[in-house]
């Protein structure tokens, strides 16, 4: 009886907390035992269980569904062992009934011992130096190796993201970095000077230098047991990092041992091309020690520049202030006064000739004058701070992070109109053209944004923004509506999806593409699909269908499924045009007939191969054409019958008297005859 | 567009003016010798020239009387008029072929109902034929536009209101 009450009552609260999530139908997740400790600001965590082992400890994290994940990174780290990574154990877009909708679900190892820091503020374990090195350095650096090995970069590392994986507390292993976009989740104070002017979507997935840098932070914070700048803001914080340089703000005057010194400086160092990298690291932990390096300091001015109530001494700092300020930095770069302080007070004559040259370009060009001075503020920013982000216009972003950006302003529905902006008037150019150095990724990524802009001045479907959102994200899933909640990423899931679209009603009357679809077939085919895209928006109907029939049926060709019944019936009901393209009714109805057999079978390639037909469709346009010929030469014959009565009544006048003048002969001669032949006999 | 005129075209329409011109002049002294060779034959055939002058008035009449291009009238008038004559003609011709006997011939009122008579049908002919003939073209012109307009209705079922559109190839 008791056992029977038990179990009585664990189902009553299984039915109450709802039915947990399946993911590969494999691992369940209990909507039910949430775990606040091992949630990431954007994604919470569930318990989760495998089915095949249940005794396996797990978690699972629920992604936000409006924000773009990082599934090539998911993709890279699935079942790496690392002893200083938390194991993913499995990814992949789920059910989630507690929102009813497809959202992207991470399960991970799940650590015994707790979060290393819970806040920024609090307080963590401090690590002596001798621990530091095999319980902290080494996983981490091997993490870290391991990673840019496989040519990702981790973009999460702070203590905030660090977990006893063990009871003892002797392994330290990085939580998640693929539930929100690279350093999404970052504090200010753990990225870089240049991440950290960017927008936190907009960072990028960078470099492992980034995650060397986060590291560098990190050491600090175990080393000391606390946040040393916790009663600073960030806008502090990013101005202290570039007048200080990052090291003395976040060591300052506290006293940490010798041997950490040459490798935070070395981590911690704000010229990228001088931090140290893993081979650096690896001699340092091989023993080998290297003079420690010393921060260098931009020059100050010898006086400041006044801008918006304040003096700046440092371009970067100016820079920055200018950035945030758009509209108000405008006017003194065009008045000359930044021009004339780089001259006199920064005694940078080159600079300071550079802006004026520019200067000269935007008051005597031509074109709209607002779009010229975005331009040049965004070029001056440029020179005054050339390792600083994309800044335009208070977007501020790292050029591979232009992407992330998108999709998050996209997916929350906000205004894009920046982001259309930067890459239509080619502001990334501008950036790298701003690069002192060549770099072939740089050079890759200019070409890609040539070509964004290629297909953001295309308006019709495939083109325009959606194709830049697919283009730059390319594990995003399909936003269309369209498809609903399903997840889509792979342009081989896109049809059966569809698939599942037909079945629902009131669809049938609406095209099985829309902008998003036709982008997302436009940046995941492997082939140039962008002649049948244009084709999509074709004025013509038929020719339109057509082309979107083509696509269907090469990537049911390709990808599969064979049988999509649904979608082939939805085909099938939107197939009119391109039937109706055949002139002979006689023809349409065998081609209606045979089109209901087809779509029984589900292929929509049969379907593409009954209604395009080559032969078939020459042999209609030269048999239509011969039937018009026809039918306009009997027009033309019944219009001059009906249009010359007068002339057929004088034509007639003139063959009856004809005929009557024959008659009278032939009767006289016939006379003539019969008199004769009577008088001779 | 007119063609211009080559100058053979123009050498032949001289030559055919000319010939015209000619020709005309040659007519007039044709009829001239006709005239006179019929002039020369009145004294030994006198009795037929009364005869046939007399029955064949009528056929005089519808000549003169008939204006227009298409002058037809005298050869149907003409042509039964001789029908109803020629009895009497080789009467004539084969009895007693003299003034006398033509006169007597055309004192008898049977020779002249027959030349008029005969005359008169061929007036009748000659004018209930050409309505005869106009409405033999009426409906066969009816019989092919209903022939033509059946074609085209059969084409529009083939093909739908676009075959009625001008092919602009």
């Amino acid at each position: 009886m008791a056992e029977a009450a038990g179990a009585m009552e664990q189902q009553e609260a299984q039915a109450a907390a709802g039915p947990p999530g399946v993911l590969r139908e494999r691992y369940l997740i209990r909507s039910n035992q949430p775990l606040p400790d091992l949630s990431t600001p954007n994604a919470e965590a569930f318990v989760a269980e495998d089915k095949r082992d249940p005794k396996r400890a797990l978690f699972a994290l629920i992604c936000r569904p409006d924000l773009p994940v990082r599934v090539n990174v998911m993709r890279a780290i699935k079942g790496m062992q690392s002893g200083g990574l938390m194991q993913m154990v499995e990814w992949g877009p789920m059910n989630w009934p507690p929102i009813g909708r497809q959202c992207m679900t991470v399960i991970y190892e799940r650590p015994v011992g707790k979060r290393l820091m819970t806040n920024m503020r609090s307080e963590c374990r401090r690590i002596d130096e001798y621990a530091m090195t095999p319980k902290v350095v080494e996983p981490l650096v091997a993490a870290i190796r391991e990673l840019t090995s496989r040519g990702i970069t981790h973009r999460s590392i702070r203590t905030t993201n660090l977990f006893f994986m063990d009871e003892a507390g002797e392994r330290i292993a990085l939580g998640d970095c693929v539930s929100s976009p690279p350093g999404f989740d970052q504090p200010l104070l753990f990225e870089t000077i240049e991440s950290g002017m960017a927008n936190n979507v907009a960072r990028g997935s960078g470099t492992y230098s980034d995650d060397l840098y986060s590291l560098g932070v990190t050491l600090v914070f175990l080393l000391l047991g606390r946040n040393p700048v916790a009663h600073m803001d960030d806008d502090t914080i990013l101005r202290m990092k570039m007048q200080q340089g990052s090291y003395n703000v976040l060591v300052g005057d506290e006293r940490l041992p010798l041997a950490f010194v040459e490798l935070l400086r070395g981590l911690l160092c704000d010229d990228a091309e001088q931090r140290w990298d893993v081979e650096g690291l690896d001699l340092w932990l091989s023993g080998r020690r290297l003079s420690p390096l010393q921060p260098r300091h931009e020059k100050r001015a010898a006086r400041g520049f006044p801008f918006n109530g304040k003096e700046y001494f440092h371009c970067r700092e100016l820079a920055a202030a200018m950035a945030r300020n758009w509209d108000a930095a405008i006017p003194p770069v065009l008045e000359g006064k930044l021009e004339l302080w780089l001259r006199r007070a920064v005694e940078d004559k080159e600079r300071a000739q550079a802006v004026a040259e520019m200067v000269r370009v935007v008051l005597n060009g031509g074109g709209e004058r607002r779009i010229a001075t975005d331009q040049l503020l965004c070029k001056v920013l440029m020179l005054l701070d050339p390792a600083a982000p994309i800044r335009y216009k208070g977007f501020n972003a790292m050029p591979d992070g232009v992407g992330t950006a998108l999709a998050a302003v996209m997916a929350q529905k906000s205004d894009t109109r920046l982001v259309v902006e930067v890459i239509l008037r080619e502001v990334p150019r501008l950036w790298f053209e701003a690069r002192k150095f060549y770099s072939p990724d740089n050079s890759l990524m200019e070409g890609n944004f040539r070509e964004l802009k290629n297909y953001m001045t295309q308006t019709g479907l495939g083109f325009g923004l959606e194709r830049c959102l697919y283009e730059m994200n390319d594990a995003l899933p399909c936003q269309s509506p369209l498809i609903g909640e399903e997840y889509i990423t792979e342009l081989k899931e896109l049809l059966p999806a569809l698939n599942a679209t037909a079945g629902k009603q009131g669809v049938s009357k609406q095209w099985p593409v829309d902008r998003h679809i036709a982008a997302f077939m436009g940046a995941r085919a492997r082939s140039d699909i962008d002649r049948n895209l244009t084709q999509l928006s074709d004025p013509d109907q038929g020719k339109a269908f057509m082309a979107l029939l083509n696509l269907f049926a090469v990537f049911q060709y390709r990808l599969g499924p064979e049988q999509l019944t649904a979608l082939a019936a939805w085909i099938g009901a939107l197939a009119a045009p391109a039937v109706a393209a055949y002139h002979s009714r006689d023809k349409r109805k065998e081609l209606e007939k045979e089109l209901a057999k087809l779509v029984r079978r589900g292929s929509v390639v049969e379907i593409y191969n009954l209604l395009e037909n080559p032969g078939e469709r020459d042999k209609d346009e030269n048999d239509f054409a011969w039937a018009q010929a026809q039918y306009q030469a009997a027009d033309d014959e019944v219009k001059r019958i009906q249009g010359n009565e007068e002339d057929r009544d004088k034509e007639a006048t003139r063959i009856g008297k004809q005929t009557a003048a024959v008659t009278g002969i032939l009767i006289a001669l016939i006379t003539t005859t019969i008199v004769v032949i009577l008088k001779v006999w | 567009m007119a063609k211009k005129p080559s100058a053979v075209a123009l050498a032949q329409a001289q030559a055919a003016a000319k010939a015209k011109k000619g020709g005309g002049g040659g007519g007039g002294m044709n009829k001239a010798v006709v005239l006179m060779v019929l002039a020369a034959l009145v004294p030994f055939s006198l009795p037929t020239v009364t005869l046939l002058f007399f029955t064949m008035l009528p056929t005089l009449a519808a000549w003169a009387s008939e204006k227009g291009t298409n002058k037809y009238a005298w050869l149907c008038v003409g042509g039964l008029n001789f029908a109803g004559v020629i009895k009497y003609l080789f009467d004539l011709w084969f009895g007693v072929h003299t003034l006398d006997e033509a006169f007597n011939l055309l004192s008898e009122a049977n020779v002249l109902l027959w030349a008029y008579g005969a005359s008169g049908i061929g007036w009748l002919m000659y004018l209930s034929m050409p309505p005869m003939v106009a409405s033999w073209l009426a409906f066969t012109t009816d019989r092919r536009v209903a022939a033509l307009k059946a074609a085209q209705k059969r084409l529009v079922e083939e093909w739908g209101d676009e075959v009625t559109k001008k092919n602009a190839a």
